[in-house]
């Protein structure tokens, strides 16, 4: 829902890091992004296309690796991934007691530049 | 080249919140962000609190969409507010906050309530500089909403069932609601209120001013 303001602060980071470093152009950017984070995929490469234009980044590809949502159950001490849906109890003993341990990224990992 | 990043997106929204949170602390004002689904009760909520003569110094920041209904709303109480709208966009992020703290004389404050753009998604994502979140819920949303949304209920430290008069009315499971929240949330404080009858109103004045003595 709010891809567009993700986008730009994406934008921002990455054109500073090469304002500091002096690459020129940016190629690909990788990112993990978690299925609990609010942030829709396809709707922030859509969001991308439409900022990048005029940007140090207006060739290059944004790659998406979702990250499933991952918990610890309060109940059993399982650990757990779910892996279709969100609907979040422990797979194991039922509990909806749980902390969230992976699934929440919004993380820029690295980028091609030149 | 292959160069690493390794930065959270939301970065910079969060060093803008520290930023904010200083700037509240340094003026000893305790800041509440408030946030529900539409129509949930945000604004009557603060009504409610703000006619409770609690003795406590309150300012208001409204986040909406577009107009300045709410802000008109809470005006009548001759308290500061003020208004941001963020033209589309689903949430209020900390560098709209930054914007305008400075309209509001924090000094003479206690507390400041920023309520959020009604939304059960996004505000829970963004950091504005709060002490603490406060979610509402109206029991007529239904009792499936804690599992259904289960990070605004994480992220909150109280939990305020609105239309609690509403109840023989609906099919709603209450229970289920207090159940579910405080099972993702075991430290999650639970207000029972209408601000239609007034009802729980002094139990979340006197937990409020226990807040902000903190």
């Amino acid at each position: 829902m709010h891809e567009v303001s993700i986008a730009l602060n994406l934008l921002e980071i990455v054109s500073e890091q090469c304002r500091k470093n002096g690459y020129s152009r940016i190629e690909s950017i990788n990112l993990k992004i978690g299925r609990a984070s609010g942030v829709m995929p396809d709707a922030l490469l859509f969001a991308f296309e439409a900022i990048k234009i005029d940007s140090i980044a207006k060739g290059a590809s944004l790659n998406i690796e979702e990250v499933p949502v991952s918990g610890l159950c309060n109940n059993c001490r399982n650990n757990f991934t779910v892996v279709e849906e969100y609907v979040l109890c422990c797979p194991v003993c039922k509990g909806t007691s749980f902390s969230i341990t992976a699934g929440r990224e919004m993380d820029i990992i690295d980028m091609e530049v030149s | 080249m292959k160069v690493k990043v390794v930065t959270k997106i939301l970065e910079a929204n969060d060093r803008i919140a520290l930023e904010n949170r200083k700037l509240f602390d340094a003026a000893d004002v305790f800041v509440i962000n408030l946030m529900s689904a539409p129509g949930a009760g945000k604004t009557s909520l603060l009504e409610k609190t703000l006619s409770a003569k609690s003795g406590l110094k309150i300012g208001v920041i409204e986040g909406d969409i577009a107009g300045s209904d709410d802000a008109e709303r809470i005006e009548k109480f001759s308290v500061p507010v003020v208004q941001i709208n963020t033209g589309g966009a689903c949430h209020l992020d900390a560098n709209m906050i930054n914007e305008v703290i400075s309209d509001l004389p924090l000094n003479a404050l206690d507390i400041v309530f920023i309520e959020n753009v009604g939304n059960l998604v996004c505000p829970a994502e963004f950091k504005v500089g709060e002490d603490m979140k406060v979610m509402l819920l109206s029991i007529a949303e239904g009792h499936d909403k804690p599992l259904k949304y289960p990070l605004m209920f994480q992220e909150s430290s109280a939990l305020i069932l609105n239309k609690i008069d509403l109840a023989p009315y609906l099919d709603v499971d209450i229970n289920k609601i207090k159940k579910d929240a405080l099972s993702l949330n075991p430290g999650l404080k639970i207000f029972d209120v209408s601000c239609k009858t007034g009802e729980g109103i002094s139990e979340w004045i006197e937990w409020l001013k226990g807040r902000h003595g903190r």
